[in-house]
């Protein structure tokens, strides 16, 4: 299968690619797979105290789009709060990447490790507040 | 009639492969093109299609993972989606910590070593999931169905990280 040029410029230089301390308060991690074929997903972002993503590492084990997907997104929330990162969809990415229909599934896996992270952020937000 | 029943076994997890395999290699004679080259367009058309059932139902029932998901389906579980993703954080985690142990074998002073620690590790971890997905099979009520169904997302995982060990272990070994 082909890959559209910028899929091939995310996967051979993945932005941001790396990890942050889990435990860090201000971290927040979100874990997604893909049963189908088998990608494990790994999406953290440094959140500040006025909810603006300062900086966003993953680590993606899987095809191309799988990749280009995950760094894609590390890119796109930077600077964002993370209401507005939450608004990300999958179309968006799947769009910007040129996904074929077949690889589609990437990038909802994408979409799904923003909300699994906005997620972990929360529930450690609420943790703290108690 | 479903799978089992085409094979006339019991539907179970535990099946025996031989008997599975001689009826399997019965069946496909009895619907043999050779068989039917003289029979009329339709019978010779039946006579495909019903070989085409009985490869379908040989391959699911042969291999574990589509044997469970099949006898699973049968019994009216909601398989999700297999686009779905799947959140089970711990399991993830681990996942990823099982990938990057592969990544490592490369680097390894004795990497065949690395290689065969992997395997080991993978292979135990595969056999209790597998264990454990069986015995919820066999107990078959609704809760125990749906934590096999669980289980079996996850032996996919599994499975998907045994071809990228192959798949190393040919590179490693190649040259």
């Amino acid at each position: 299968m082909a890959y559209s040029e910028k899929v091939i410029d995310h996967y051979e230089n993945p932005r941001n690619v790396g990890s942050m301390d889990k435990n860090d308060p201000t971290v927040a991690t979100g874990m997604v797979g893909a049963p189908a074929c088998g990608d494990v997903m790994r999406l953290q972002l440094k959140i500040s105290a006025d909810g603006i993503i300062e900086d966003a590492k993953f680590k993606t084990y899987g095809c191309g789009s799988a990749i280009a997907s995950s760094s894609l997104v590390t890119e796109w929330v930077k600077g964002k709060s993370i209401e507005e990162a939450g608004k990300i969809k999958n179309t968006d990415i799947a769009e910007e990447l040129a996904l074929p229909p077949v690889k589609i599934h990437c990038s909802i896996l994408a979409e799904d490790a923003i909300k699994a992270a906005i997620e972990d952020y929360k529930s450690k937000q609420s943790k703290q507040g108690k | 009639m479903n799978y089992f029943q085409l094979f006339g076994i019991e539907a179970s997890f535990d099946l025996d492969l031989q008997n599975l395999s001689s009826s399997y290699q019965a069946l496909q004679k009895a619907v043999h093109p050779d068989k039917f080259a003289h029979a009329s367009d339709q019978d010779q058309r039946i006579a495909v299609q019903k070989s085409a059932q009985i490869n379908d139902a040989y391959q699911t029932l042969k291999q574990p993972l589509p044997r469970a998901e099949y006898i699973l389906v049968q019994r009216g579980v909601d398989m999700p989606n297999e686009q779905h993703s799947f959140s089970d954080t711990g399991f993830l985690l681990h996942q990823m910590e099982l990938r990057e142990m592969l990544e490592d074998v490369k680097q390894a002073s004795d990497a065949d070593a690395a290689l065969l620690e992997v395997q080991r590790v993978l292979s135990s971890e595969y056999l209790q999931l597998t264990q454990l997905m069986r015995a919820q099979i066999s107990e078959n009520n609704s809760a125990s169905n749906n934590a096999a169904c669980d289980n079996l997302r996850k032996l996919k995982f599994y499975q998907k990280l045994n071809i990228e060990v192959d798949r190393l272990e040919d590179a490693l070994f190649d040259d």
